[in-house]
Formats: structure tokens, sequence, C-alpha cells
């Protein structure tokens, strides 16, 4: 133990001060930035700068009245003119026969900015139609906005799920950040084992400590690598978030136990791909083998994200809860689905333990391939070999 | 020999690889102290057969003690090890380097033992250099260290002066017989048989898997028909008389047919080429490693 120990602090150091480690770790956060930059504070900025907008209109049928910014033209003539010295940013005109008919025409200038000004003119009618009206004050304002929504979600048993607003945004993020943590630092292990094969350290290392240590210590090392980043990830990307107005759009969500299992999940998913990747890894004898051989496991691991909007919209569909019970698809499909609806306890357990077992599997089958692969320089292997290892 | 301390005791060892018999029925020990050669031709199952002893690999058959002991993970912390197929890591200093094999050798306190073994190959201005700006000799006597920086009780080293130019191969050799001073134990795997035979107490030989030769070098030798060692000007190509010709182009080793006389064959000589020395010896480790193999 001691000793996969010693390997894994080298290998965790070695990888988290190089340059890619430290990029992939950063890059994430910058575009989050700028995302938050661009979606929060920008419209923002340019609201409060703008102008409020000036709506002209031209009344045929004589009751509308003036208000803050709608102004009364005689005709349409003289709107026009007013449009095209910006005067005003659009008018409409309603006709003789509005009343029957509910038709109006908008006038807007041309150009990128131009905007119709739909609500607003609907709101600025309502009004005037409400006036003249003799109903009272409280169910005049029910007609102005009949339906404040809040919706309430029903699993299949009736009961009501809690899910506000920027739920749907959680899914993406886990399986964003979740793929990209466990293909990076199972993809970190496998270039950190062919690179020592090729270097030819791997048999002196041998000679200090059994394969299994080296191959334990490597992938906790590595593993821990990719955890380092997924808690930084989280971490300040929580702390972005909560320290911009987006803060308000989280509240009620209950992060806290999916980011437990995000972990859990983590865990057994990269130790199940680490298994993989260090199967492929003993078998090359170059990072190029290595990256072909890996190309079925990436597939794999990235699938879910592939179907990722079929999941989204059908979170309970046939295809989402195969993906739950594929080892290489349940981390991420899972924790998708939990984020969007409440996922039974039993297909929990179901999924946990496939992982579980599949991982148990994996590290006995690694151990046996790397203990034999890893010294088999400048030979491709086949799957026959691999066979072959696996009976000595 | 026969009381001392046996090191290593091998015996009865089988590998083969699918159906590649690599080590047959081998059989051989180690006493404290000595330098052991091990020999045999590429392919012959020497590397392999250091594999096993270091549990790297797992044999077919047979029984391996190490100090006396069925193999332990711990004792890898006793043994001194330089593969043949060796490499550094090259993106880290020379200290990171050596640190990280004496801290899986258990070494405490282990950057006194650094500076003191690259004190002994000179290299101590390149502590805090990185690998890859090293020479390959340079890299070789990194890898040298990395066998001795836990004071091995048992050193087995692969192939240890190639690459390194003679200044360096006689630092090496030097090296090693202090290291024999102290009670080392030195497996010695190569294929420079001179250097074998200057240095080494015993060998064992292999060629495909099985023990051809194994004893002291005067044991093995006295089993040999002396050779005619010649120094000679001309061209030397077939001399009657000679059953075969190791020949140099100024020097040759001449091995002589059974009912031969010497001193026919140095009148035919003479009458050949010029012949500057002419002596009868023992043969060379050389000569009785291609004609084991040759004749296998």
């Amino acid at each position: 133990m001691r000793k996969t120990f010693i390997v894994a602090k080298h290998e965790f150091l070695a990888t988290v001060k190089t340059k890619g480690f430290i990029f992939s770790m950063i890059l994430p956060l910058l575009i989050l930035l700028l995302m938050v930059f661009a979606m929060g504070f920008i419209p923002q900025t340019i609201s409060e700068t703008e102008t409020p907008q000036n709506i002209g209109f031209v009344d045929e049928t004589g009751t509308l009245q003036t208000s803050d910014n709608f102004i009364k033209f005689g005709d349409v003539g003289n709107a026009k003119k007013a449009l095209l010295e910006n005067e005003i940013n659009s008018f409409f005109v309603l006709p003789a026969n509005y009343l029957e008919t509910g038709k109006i025409s908008v006038y807007l200038k041309g150009g990128f900015f131009s905007s119709r000004p739909t609500s607003s003119i609907e709101a600025f009618l309502m009004d005037n139609l409400l006036r003249e009206s003799d109903l009272d004050e409280t169910l005049k304002e029910r007609i102005k906005e009949p339906a404040n929504e809040e919706v309430i979600t029903l699993n299949e048993k009736g009961e009501v799920e809690e899910k506000s607003g920027v739920g749907f945004l959680i899914p993406y993020v886990i399986a964003f950040v979740l793929v990209f943590a466990i293909m990076s630092s199972s993809g970190y292990l496998m270039q950190g084992i062919v690179a020592e094969k090729e270097n030819k350290t791997v048999e002196l290392l041998l000679s200090s400590m059994s394969a299994n240590e080296l191959l334990s210590g490597k992938i906790l090392g590595f593993g821990s690598a990719g955890l380092l980043q997924v808690l930084v990830w989280i971490c300040s990307g929580g702390l972005i978030l909560f320290l911009t107005p987006f803060a308000s759009l989280f509240q009620g969500i209950q992060i806290s136990w999916i980011l437990i299992l995000a972990i859990v999940y983590f865990i057994l998913g990269y130790l199940l791909f680490a298994g993989s990747m260090a199967c492929v890894a003993a078998t090359a004898s170059t990072v190029r083998d290595a990256q072909q051989g890996a190309g079925i496991f990436t597939m794999l691991g990235i699938l879910p994200m592939l179907l990722l909007s079929i999941i989204v919209k059908a979170p309970n569909s046939v295809i989402a809860k195969v993906l739950t019970y594929v080892p290489y698809t349940t981390s991420v499909t899972t924790l998708m689905r939990i984020a969007l609806v409440e996922v039974p306890i039993y297909e929990l357990v179901v999924s946990l333990s496939i992982l579980v077992i599949s991982v148990l599997i994996m590290i006995k089958l690694s151990a046996k391939i790397f203990r034999t692969g890893i010294l088999m320089y400048g030979k491709k292997m086949k799957i026959k070999d691999i066979f072959g290892y696996l009976r000595e | 020999m026969g009381t001392k301390e046996k090191i290593l005791d091998v015996k009865n060892l089988t590998k083969s690889f699918d159906a590649k018999i690599v080590l047959n029925d081998l059989s051989f020990d180690l006493e404290k102290g000595e330098i052991f050669g091990l020999l045999g031709p590429n392919g012959a199952g020497k590397t392999t057969m250091i594999r096993i002893i270091l549990d790297i690999i797992r044999a077919d058959h047979g029984e391996i003690k190490i100090f006396g002991e069925e193999f332990d993970e711990s004792l890898k912390e006793r043994i001194g090890y330089l593969p043949e197929e060796r490499g550094l890591y090259q993106k880290i200093t020379v200290l990171e380097c050596l640190r990280y094999f004496a801290e899986l050798k258990n070494v405490k306190k282990s950057e006194d033992k650094i500076d003191f073994w690259l004190d002994k190959v000179g290299l101590r201005d390149y502590k805090k250099k990185k690998i890859e700006g090293l020479s390959k000799g340079m890299q070789q006597k990194i890898q040298l260290v990395a066998a001795f920086i836990h004071n091995p009780e048992l050193l087995i080293l692969d192939e240890p002066f190639s690459g390194l130019d003679p200044i360096n191969t006689k630092l090496a050799k030097d090296i090693l017989l202090d290291l024999k001073r102290e009670g080392k134990t030195i497996i010695l795997s190569t294929h420079q048989m001179d250097q074998v035979e200057r240095t080494c107490d015993r060998i064992l030989m292999i060629n495909r898997g099985k023990r051809v030769l194994y004893g002291s070098l005067d044991e093995i030798k006295s089993h040999y028909k002396e050779s005619l060692v010649v120094e000679y000007e001309g061209d030397l190509r077939r001399v009657e008389g000679v059953k075969k010709i190791d020949d140099y182009g100024k020097y040759a080793e001449l091995s002589l047919e059974e009912d031969t006389n010497q001193q026919e064959v140095l009148k035919r000589l003479i009458e050949i080429v010029g012949v500057r020395r002419f002596e009868m010896k023992a043969p060379s480790l050389n000569e009785i490693f291609i004609e084991v193999v040759e004749n296998a």
C-alpha cells in the first residue's frame, strides 16, 4: 500500500504540473465567466443605457388616450415623418373597424436593432379597452394578467417533483463536467502508462513493487487529479454563479445530494474507464496505438452526450433506461435523469450495482493484462494474445 | 565455496510462452560476495530468468529462494536491478527522478545518498538538471545509481557497460569491485566476454533455455583443449590440422584437431604468414561461447 501511495503522489504531482492540466482546469471556468458576463451583465447594461421606446399611434376609432410613451398623431403622414426623424421608434394605426376585426398596422424602421413592440402595444390597447368597461378593478387586473404561472410536474406515482426554472441546465452541466473529468483523467492514465512503457522506466519500477501496486498507484494518482479538476470546477463555478444575479435562479435546487451522487458516479465511472484504458495502454507500444485502441471507450463515454437531447426530452424513455444499465454510460445518464425526474430507487440501485460489479471485474482484468502486456515492447497486441494473458 | 551463504537458489525453473519453451529445467545457485556472470546468446532466456527472479513474471514450474526465503515483495528492497530495457523520466530533474526511485525502495534521507552516488559517478553538478539534457552515457550512470541507491545486498545488472565509453566502463567496473569488497553479490549479464573473464568468479551460460555451462572459469576451461594464439602479418585462411580459426586480422585463436602436433602447425604457419607471437593457452571464454552455441 505504501508504494501505491508513493506512485499515486508522483503521478498526481506530475499531472497537475503539466500545462495541459492547468489549461483544461481553467478553460471551462473562463468560458463560464464569459457566459455569465454575456448573459447576465450585457443585456442589463444595454437596457439601462437605451432610451425607452416611444411609440406613436394614429387612432381612427377615437377611443385611445395618450400615455407615457405613446404619442398620438393626426394622420399616417405625420407619424411616418416622426418615425423617419427618429422622434418615435415605431407607430401603429388603429382602423375604424378595429373593434370588429382586431386588426392594426404596425410601422417600423428597418435595421438590425429594430424590434416589434408587440407586448407594449397589447398592454396599451388592453388598458384603453378595459378603461371603458365597468368591471371591478381586481377583475381588470386579472384580465391584464390572467396566468401567473407556477408549473408543478408530477412523477408516475402522482408525487410532486420540485424542480425550478433552471433545472434544465443542471443535466447539461453535470454531463459535461462528468464526461470531461472521467475521460480526461483516464486519458492521462493511459498516456502515463504508455509513456512509461516508451521511456522504459516500467521494468525498473516493477523491480521495486508489484504490477498491482503500480497500476493501483497510477489509477489513484490520475483519479485524484481528475477529482481535483471536478472539485475546482464545481467550487469556482458555483462561486461565480452565486456571486452574480444568477444566484436567485438556483434557489431551491437540492444540489447537495446530486453532488454526492456525482462524486460516487465519478469515482466508479472513472475506475471503469481507467481499467479499460490501462488494458489498452499496457498492450500498446506507442501513444498513437493506444489512442486508436481507446477510441471505442471514448465513444461509449460520450454516447450520453450525443443522445443528450433525447434523454432531456424523455428521461424515462427506453433509450435513457438502457443507457442507465450499460456500465460505460450509466454514470452520466443516471445523473442527468436524476436532475430531470425522480428516478426510482430500484433503478439507482441496479445502476450502481452493475457499475460496481463491472468495476470489480475490470480491475481484475486490467491487473492481469497490465502485468503481462506492460513488458511486451514493440509488439502489436492481438485479441488472441489478450485471451492468452488472461489464462496465465 | 560450498560452505558460503546462498544468496539465491534456483531449482528446476521452467517457463514457456505459448508453445515456446524459454527456460527449461534450469538450476543454479549464487554465493554471497561473488560476481556471477550470466551468459547466453540473444534470446537465450536470460532476461526472462531475471524477471522471474524478481517476480515480474511468474515461472510455470520451479522453486526460487532469495536470501534463503520464499519470494516476498519486501525482498525487492534488498535487490538492485538495472534492466536491459531501461530508461528514465525525461522531463524531471536528476534529483527528482532518483528521489522517486529511492522512495520506492524505502530509502530514508535519500538526498544524502543521492549526493554520495552522484559524486562517485562524477555527476554532482547535474543534480538539478533535467534528464533530457543529459548524454546517453550520463543517463546510463544515473540508471546505475538508481540500482545502487538503496544499498542492496544483491545486484542484478543486465548489460551495465553497454553505451559507456572506456573511461566510464572502468568507473563502473571499479564500483562493482568496491561493492564486491563490501560483501555484495552481483549478477552480471553481458555479452562482453572479456569483462566476464576478468571480473566474474563463476558463470552460468544458457542457450535455448538450457544450462550449458556452469561453474568457475577454471573448471569450465579445464574441459576444453588449449588453443593456439598467433599474432601475425599476412593472410591467414586455412591451416592443415586446425579445426577452427577465430581470426581478427592480426590476431587469431586456433583450435587444433585432436592428433595435431603444435610444432607442425607452427611450421605451416611460418610458411604462410609472418608470425610475431605464438603461444599455447587455455581457450578464451569467447571461444568457448562460440563453440558451445555453434555446436548446440
